[in-house]
């Protein structure tokens, strides 16, 4: 596990680094040429309202008799500007983001189906996650989804409830929807943590990612030769960990928020949405093509094991490999040599059992 | 006249009658309180060597599950009638089930000390066997062995002339003789089928331990079979037909006491179940031959003279220990005889079963599982560090792990405890 | 009547009585089976075996920790954490008080609520995410338990819900939860919370007679 706790302190490190690197008054427009407790502007009414407006919006400090400096600023423009960002852009492209999500995944739909094992299955299965490996994964599905769903409606439901059910109601529905949010919180982070120390193993990069990508992945006609996960899977994996780390990171931020700065904690706030958006929509993409987007896949994660045809159609490298193993220790036969590995990805050949190798 | 135990038609509504007059409250409590929890399933050697799900001991007792709930739980009623009752029961399923419960079920009860509720699947499975037998579904071999001690007395088909050829053998090998049918004395001997067949030396040495310990015993030429095969195939009337000829000559004997032999069912017809199926007491006790032995040792009256220097492990079996209770006497015992015990881990009431208990060992069917499972006996053995040979006090496990052990190409003799304590006897006469 | 008065009313108590009635009624159904007089000399006591199962079973066994110590964690994270929740809950400790006993205890503090709420819903899941993955647990496990499963999690989710104790209606929503729970608890396997004892003792007596503690 030496190079997962590498790579996990190296992830810890940058967080750290993306946390410091946060200036306290990033959000705040400077306010220069003007001196504390003079008042701004002309009070007599010389100047226009416009100005000393803009000068309060500046943050301009007043003068107070209490020790918090912050009480001296009439209006604090960095919540303003929280605001705007996280009600303007992040609400409005992560919503789009979020249809074009559903969208595409129609469209792949429609474009290839529900995609098929080739060869048909061969009624042998061999193992494909273990235990602890599928415990963990539905765990943190399971709290992801509440996340997801308390989140969304938190970030968005201004827009797409409130219409629908009136501000009473959904008044009530953003506050059980907040308490759900910081419940479930913590509990992300204890499984994104266990997810990493478990999966990592099977999700370091390699030259047959590269390969995987200059052939065109899920988008190559046939299939590309791989390991136990994809280049697409090993992707998914570490955005969910760094999604994961970001997400925890800021939530923690949020849910004490008297430990950082009030600046931090709208970076954090916009942060965490926008890491949220983003990993929703690719969980979506992950979620298709999981159940109903591939038949064979699902079992590998329920039942732990999935049918050879499949496993040699979609991670051959890794199959024959497991295969193998089987074949020592079962006394079970070979499987035919993968056809992945000719130009064009010549599936139809490698797919049924016993069938020459090219 | 010759009996046949074998349903004419197969029928699941007997089943499903045989089924609910078997539920008492107690078989009840154990099919609604189980969770599904699944923990059962690690501790049974079925699924441990084949990790198939249907191994799980809950779910051995499916059928009898859903016949329970459609017909006698409470709210059964008002389930059924708003159609949210389980399915009736069918033939097919009974018959898929009858592996299930014959072939992949040895009433051990490791499953129970590992459930948290605490359900007595052994206890259960015995039940629902008696469905089993009404529906016409158990297997052929049980049948034919039921048959066999019907009509014979005997499972294996022995007859008294095997009884008396053995004892004739034995006398001329020990020089003792061996008392038949004298009334009065104190202990009635009988043995397994397996002994009586296979392990005939028990007798001898019984007449030496006998004779040091001045006991006074006897055999009966009118009962001398303790195997039940009743209790395996899951019969009362069977079984209790075949009891009461033993408590009969016991009784006619008048004995104080019945020695329940080497052999594990046995133990729990005789001294567990027996009174219920007889709806009476004995006028006799039954005590198990090791719990005689140990007290014998106790009291001074055997005399152990010297200790065997093997590594000698004792497979506790299951319905000797865990079920039956007889746990402190063959620990004792061992360690009076033993130099070189070796201590398996689950040894005790954890212990693995020989995976031929319960009717297996005489179900053809199941040979095959029957090795297979053997894989854990022979995995608990090798992580002990190996030992010299196997001591139990089963002649049923004796027999079934001799073949795994043949099959399995591996040199390990299993050996008698009572007749491993007679080898090393004090030397008649001797002092020390 | 507001939906809490309806749900505080005439729903809550209904839901009682089917939850009482129906559980005594559960319970009764077993017991009225019967058992047969056990004829055979006992070599130890009954009652004492029956005892000794009913405590030895709540502990993990130390040879198979190995094979259960997923459940035995998550199965006591889980129904500790929901009975500290249902006992101790600051909400539950008002409404025990004024309208179940008259009397109170001290309730858990916010945060401690919160730390048992996380630990009680993380065993909960991970006793479910097991049911949907392990091939024993799938083959064995049926509606039933999913639906209990379920309930159970909705009706402690709706109540951290309304942790905030502002809204009325989202107290109402967890009364309601709450209610539809207990009106399937009888009928169902989440009376194992009450029949254990007697999986246990009754297993414990026939064995303990025996003079083993299995
Ligand atoms: S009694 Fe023994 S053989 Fe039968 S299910 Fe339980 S552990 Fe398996
Ligand atoms: S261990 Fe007990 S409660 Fe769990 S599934 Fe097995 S029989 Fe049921």
């Amino acid at each position: 596990m030496t190079p997962a706790m590498r790579i996990l302190s190296i992830l810890f490190v940058l967080g750290a680094l993306l946390w410091a690197l946060v200036p306290a008054d990033a959000l705040a427009q400077g306010a220069p040429g003007f001196q504390a407790g003079a008042p701004p502007g002309n009070t007599l009414g010389a100047t226009s309202d416009a100005e000393f407006w803009r000068q309060v919006r500046q943050g301009r400090l007043g003068m107070v008799s209490i020790p918090d400096p912050y009480a001296a600023v009439l209006v604090r423009s960095e919540g303003d500007n929280w605001r705007a960002l996280r009600n303007g852009p992040i609400s409005y492209y992560g919503g789009w983001l979020l249809i074009v999500a559903l969208l595409s995944i129609l469209g792949f739909f429609l474009w290839r189906g529900r995609i098929k094992i080739e060869g048909g299955r061969s009624g042998r299965e061999i193992p494909r996650f273990t235990l602890t490996e599928r415990l963990i994964h539905w765990y943190v599905a399971c709290v992801f989804i509440l996340l997801a769903i308390s989140g969304m409606v938190l970030l968005f439901g201004k827009y797409v409830l409130m219409p629908v059910v009136g501000k009473a109601a959904f008044g009530h529905i953003a506050n059980a929807c907040l308490q759900g949010h910081n419940l479930f919180g913590p509990m992300f982070i204890f499984g994104i943590v266990a997810m990493f120390l478990v999966y990592v193993r099977d999700n370091t990069l390699n030259g047959v990612d590269w390969n995987w990508i200059k052939r065109g992945g899920v988008l190559a006609k046939g299939h590309v030769s791989s390991e136990k996960n994809n280049f697409g899977e090993k992707v998914w994996f570490w955005m969910a960990v760094g999604g994961g780390l970001v997400l925890s990171t800021t939530g923690l931020a949020m849910e004490f928020p008297w430990i950082p700065t009030i600046i931090q904690v709208q970076w954090a706030n916009l942060l965490h949405a926008t890491a949220a958006i983003g990993l929703v929509a690719v969980a979506l993409g992950h979620i298709y093509i999981g159940t109903l987007g591939m038949e064979g896949a699902l079992e590998g994660m329920t039942r732990g094991t999935v049918d050879e045809n499949w496993a040699m159609e979609h991670h051959d490298l890794w199959a024959k490999q497991v295969m193998d193993d089987l074949n020592v220790s079962d006394g079970r036969r070979l499987p035919p040599e993968p056809a992945a590995g000719g130009p064009g990805g010549g599936s139809k050949d490698g797919a049924p059992q016993g069938a020459p190798a090219e | 006249m010759t009996v046949h135990t074998r349903p004419e038609k197969p029928s699941a509504e007997a089943a499903v009658q045989a089924f609910l007059g078997q539920i008492d409250a107690s078989i009840a409590s154990y099919l609604e309180t189980c969770v599904h929890c699944g923990e059962c399933a690690e501790a049974c050697h079925f699924y441990e060597v084949t990790k198939d799900p249907r191994y799980t001991p809950t779910w051995k007792l499916q059928p009898m599950v859903r016949a329970y709930k459609r017909h006698l739980a409470p709210f059964s009623g008002l389930k059924r009638a708003l159609g949210l009752a389980p399915s009736e029961v069918t033939l097919d399923e009974l018959e898929e089930w009858s592996e299930l419960v014959y072939d992949a079920c040895t009433m051990c009860a490791r499953c129970t000390v590992v459930c948290p509720m605490g359900i007595d699947i052994a206890t259960a499975i015995r039940r629902m066997r008696e469905g089993m037998v009404a529906a016409g579904v158990a297997p052929e071999g049980l049948h034919e062995a039921s048959d066999r001690a019907l009509n014979t007395g005997s499972p294996l088909g022995l007859t008294l002339r095997v009884l008396q050829k053995q004892i004739a053998d034995q006398e001329k090998e020990t020089g003792i003789p061996v008392p038949v049918d004298v009334k009065g004395a104190d202990y009635l001997v009988i043995l397994s089928a397996m002994e009586l067949i296979g392990f005939p030396e028990v007798i001898g040495a019984l007449s030496r331990i006998f004779k040091q310990a001045n006991v006074s015993w006897t055999f009966s030429s009118a009962a001398f079979e303790a195997t039940n095969v009743g209790v395996q195939i899951g019969s009362k009337e069977i079984a209790t037909s075949l009891l009461g000829r033993v408590v009969d000559a016991a009784e006619a004997l008048e004995v104080k006491y019945l020695i329940s032999p080497e052999c594990g069912h046995a133990y729990g017809a005789l001294k567990w179940e027996g009174p219920n199926m007889m709806g009476r007491n004995y006028e006799f006790e039954v005590i198990h031959i090791l719990e005689l032995l140990e007290e014998l040792r106790l009291e001074g009256r055997l005399r152990i003279g010297g200790k065997d220097s093997r590594r000698l492990a004792f497979h506790d079996p299951c319905q000797i220990v865990r079920r039956g209770g007889v746990v402190a006497e063959p620990r004792n015992l061992m360690a009076a005889v033993a130099a070189n015990q070796v201590v398996t881990a689950h040894a005790g009431i954890n212990n693995y079963c020989c995976g031929g208990g319960g009717g297996v060992s005489s179900n053809h069917r199941a040979e095959e599982l029957r090795f297979k499972a053997f894989a854990v006996k022979k995995r608990q053995l090798e992580e002990a560090g190996g030992v010299d040979a196997l001591v139990t006090a089963c002649a049923n496990c004796r027999n079934v792990l001799e073949e795994a052990i043949d099959e399995y190409e591996m040199d390990l003799p299993v050996l008698s405890l009572t007749e491993l304590l007679a080898e090393y006897l004090e030397p008649e006469g001797g002092a020390g | 009547m507001t939906f809490l008065e309806w749900t505080e009313g005439p729903l809550w108590y209904g839901a009682s009585a089917i939850f009482v009635v129906g559980a005594a009624w559960r319970l009764f159904g077993i017991l009225r089976l019967g058992r047969r007089v056990e004829l055979s000399r006992p070599r130890a006591s009954a009652a004492s075996g029956a005892l000794a199962a009913i405590v030895r079973h709540a502990l993990p066994r130390g040879e198979y920790v190995e094979r259960t110590w997923y459940h035995v964690v998550a199965g006591y994270l889980f129904h500790l954490g929901l009975f500290a929740l249902l006992l101790f809950a600051a909400p539950h400790v008002a409404f025990i008080h004024d309208r179940l006993l008259g009397v109170g205890w001290t309730p858990l503090p916010r945060w401690a609520f919160i730390v048992v709420a996380e630990l009680a819903f993380a065993g909960l899941i991970l006793l479910w995410v097991r049911r949907i993955c392990d091939p024993v647990m799938r083959q064995i496990s049926d509606r039933d338990d999913h639906l209990g499963t379920w309930l159970t999690f909705i009706a402690m989710l709706t109540g951290c819900l309304a942790l905030q104790e502002t809204s009325p209606v989202l107290r109402g929503i967890h009364m309601l939860c709450v209610e539809v729970w207990m009106v399937y608890f009888p009928f169902s396997r989440l009376m194992h919370a009450f029949t254990w004892v007697l999986s246990r003792g009754f297993m414990g007596a026939n064995y303990g007679r025996r003079g083993v503690s299995p």
